[in-house]
């Protein structure tokens, strides 16, 4: 059977997914990235391996998206490497075909695509801020002492949230802080906080577009039931927030690798634990701007590389030499 | 440092005691008698002119306009502005405030750049914005930084808007032997070449992303610039403006027969610069899409029309928000009635104006269902977030035009 497969490396995790042909999830894992990308992948890779049998299943295609989407790509030979935006888009529209708002707020970035007959028609992204995203989110459960799993169910027992601003992360800590020591119950903070994070969402990235139903909500913070609640407040309808919405990313580059024009000639066998992948920096010296370039090596081999602003500092792996 | 305080042996009605060096061609009448008030032994200031080196910032390609303005109009020695680095964008952002827009900080890096490289005369102009005030901060900026060996040709201390003035102000100071018929024709030549640079640059942006041999339109810009920057009259302007445009016109091209096309609006200075906003349009024309940039010098100096750019606007604004305002949402709403597939916003971080702008471009994005990429740039120098903000909306609007 022919299979596909998606990984999505984000700033805080790394998703990974395959599908069978009829476009269902066969194999799914979500690990923390722990700011090593490339072990990361790894881990997920493992993980995938053990949830299918490799005589059976076929992995003839691979995407690659995210933020480390470039250096995953490579390690992996990707089929298709794609921005998150695109792919998130892709995958959700494939599940909810009727969809017309995609709220997603993730790690480090949140983005707002609009969606007209099932196709993106505008979106916004987060952009010199990462107020309310799930970095904030999670730091503030550290500071209240709660896992941040639990922030959602904490948050739902509370019938009068604090009011916390929500124009900016370092407003809404000093708030939040201030909250506490006036003797607010630390559920009611909470509370605020999930609604702090979806105003803030509403005002910043999706301000000026028009959120029409049915809204899907969904990266990490979708697991929060009361960001969803705050959300549903704030908007006046009901939000859909799909079992993998998590993992929409990785689902929509696994789609888009299977709609590859060129597949893989053998299938992928799950097996990049026997190179060893390594990263160097080189800072180019053809001119005074100084480009720092990545090159990827696979054991002693250059595969690729990037981080040059002009074709002299391209630095390009040696042409692979001819089977005889 | 200059002493302010008087010189003890001079008396009222003698003439000053002057710096020997200045004493040169003074013609005593006789040993001994005092020297006749009028007389002030000193040269004209036209024969005591030595000529200046005069630098410019940055600003896209027009670096051989100023080039022919500097040697053909004010007749001076032109010093060109090294390319700009990574090393001269925090040089500027050292001497700039946190908060002010991101011109200021290339300007000023540019700047101390070209000082380095021996200029004496830096020129800043106008406009109506915070710009009018950046010559005088500059300046001062610059010398708090220690450069002290320079001057400004500051056009914001003209507020005339006349050529006349112009001409004069550079007169004054820059070269007092300036020829005022000879400026003013060589300036309308500096005007073509301008134009010229501009109109080469709408064809690159309409074709360059389809070309089929790699870098071969790169390579015509580079032959077109140079040719530019060794004219020397106003005959090898055009000489060499339509050698290029035929070259252009002559490379190879797979363009569709409806391409994706995306038209750039924006703040000025961040718009047009390749150094500023991370060299946007190239990124868009590797993807293989149709390019037009609204602003250019010539498009917003020299033939704008704001009276009837106000007009077609008057449903979505009615005032002026800024300098650019109108220009831009008119602009916008231009390309999108000729149906582009999408629209570029860019402006660097902390331009009131162009803040104003989004909310009209906004309405005008639901009305005309065309999207809008919202990009504000200040001086980080990580392209990956652009690269995934472009590569999105390319994608979305290429499928969009695919399903359509």
């Amino acid at each position: 059977m022919k299979a596909y497969l998606g990984i999505d490396t984000g700033s805080i995790s790394t998703k990974g997914v395959v599908i069978d042909e009829n476009k269902k999830i066969i194999a799914r894992s979500y690990l923390w990235t722990e700011g090593d990308p490339s072990g990361a992948v790894r881990r997920v890779v493992d993980d995938l391996k053990g949830q299918i049998d490799l005589d059976e299943v076929h992995v003839m295609s691979i995407g690659t998206t995210g933020s480390a989407r470039r250096l995953v790509g490579a390690m992996l030979e990707a089929q298709v490497v794609k921005n998150e935006i695109t792919a998130h888009a892709v995958g959700t529209t494939f599940l909810h075909p009727d969809v017309r708002t995609i709220l997603e707020i993730g790690g480090q970035d949140s983005k707002i695509i609009c969606i007209e007959n099932g196709i993106a028609v505008d979106y916004a992204m987060n952009t010199l801020c990462a107020a309310g995203t799930g970095s904030f989110l999670s730091s503030q459960a550290h500071r209240l002492g709660v896992e941040v799993e639990e922030f959602g169910e904490i948050a739902l027992t509370s019938d009068k949230p604090a009011n916390i601003a929500a124009r900016c992360t370092v407003f809404a800590e000093s708030d939040l802080v201030h909250k506490l020591q006036v003797g607010y119950e630390k559920r009611d903070v909470i509370a605020g906080l999930c609604r702090a994070v979806a105003t803030n969402y509403l005002n910043n990235v999706g301000k000026g577009k028009k959120i029409e139903a049915p809204v899907v909500f969904q990266g990490g913070v979708s697991k929060n039931v009361g960001v969803v609640r705050a959300f549903e407040d704030a908007l006046g309808q009901k939000v859909i927030v799909d079992p993998d919405g998590h993992l929409m990313g990785c689902f929509g580059a696994a789609l888009l690798a299977a709609d590859a024009p060129v597949l893989r000639s053998e299938p992928f066998m799950f097996n990049i634990d026997d190179f060893e992948f390594r990263t160097r920096e080189v800072v180019c010296g053809h001119c005074a701007n100084h480009c720092e370039i990545v090159c990827v090596y696979r054991d002693q081999d250059l595969i690729d590389s990037w981080g040059n602003r002009c074709d002299r500092g391209a630095i390009r792996p040696k042409p692979k030499p001819a089977v005889a | 440092m200059r002493s302010f305080q008087s010189q003890p042996e001079q008396s009222a009605g003698e003439p000053k005691v002057k710096n020997p060096a200045e004493e040169h061609g003074r013609i005593v009448m006789r040993d001994g008698a005092p020297r006749p008030l009028f007389f002030t032994g000193k040269r004209p200031k036209r024969r005591r002119h030595s000529r200046h080196k005069v630098a410019f910032f940055h600003f896209r390609y027009y670096e051989p306009a100023f080039k022919y303005f500097t040697e053909q109009v004010l007749d001076a020695d032109f010093v060109p502005t090294p390319t700009p680095t990574r090393a001269t964008i925090k040089r500027g952002e050292e001497m700039s405030a946190d908060y002010v827009c991101t011109p200021f900080k290339h300007i000023i890096g540019d700047y101390a750049a070209a000082l380095e490289q021996g200029a004496d005369t830096l020129v800043q102009v106008t406009g109506f914005c915070r710009l009018n005030y950046y010559g005088e901060l500059q300046e001062m900026i610059l010398r708090d930084a220690g450069y002290e060996h320079f001057q400004m040709l500051n056009f914001s201390y003209v507020a005339t808007g006349k050529i006349r003035d112009y001409v004069a102000y550079c007169k004054k100071v820059v070269n007092p032997n300036l020829s005022i018929p000879h400026g003013v024709k060589n300036l309308l030549g500096a005007y073509r070449m301008v134009e010229h640079i501009d109109t080469f640059r709408d064809r690159y942006l309409a074709n360059a992303g389809f070309e089929t041999e790699p870098g071969s339109f790169a390579r015509v810009r580079k032959e077109f610039l140079s040719a530019m920057n060794a004219a020397k009259s106003n005959g090898d302007i055009e000489d060499g403006f339509r050698r290029a445009m035929d070259a252009l016109d002559a490379l190879p091209t797979n363009k569709p027969e409806d391409p994706v096309r995306v038209g750039i609006v924006g703040e000025y200075y961040t718009a047009q610069d390749p150094t500023s906003c991370l060299n946007l349009e190239q990124k868009l024309l590797d993807m293989g899409v149709e390019l037009s940039n609204a602003m250019s010098i010539s498009a917003f100096n020299l033939h704008y029309n704001a009276q009837a750019a106000r007009e077609s606007i008057a449903e979505y604004s009615v005032h002026d928000m800024g300098p650019t305002s109108t220009f831009n949402i008119a602009a916008a709403k231009r390309f999108a009635k000729a149906g582009y597939d999408g629209l570029v916003h860019i402006k660097s971080a902390g331009c009131t104006p162009e803040i104003d702008v989004m909310p009209v471009l906004q309405r005008l994005s639901r009305d005309y269902h065309i999207p809008v990429l919202f990009l504000t740039f200040d001086t980080q120098t990580s392209d990956a977030g652009l690269d995934t903000r472009l590569e999105a909306f390319y994608d979305m609007i290429a499928m969009r035009k695919v399903r359509s």
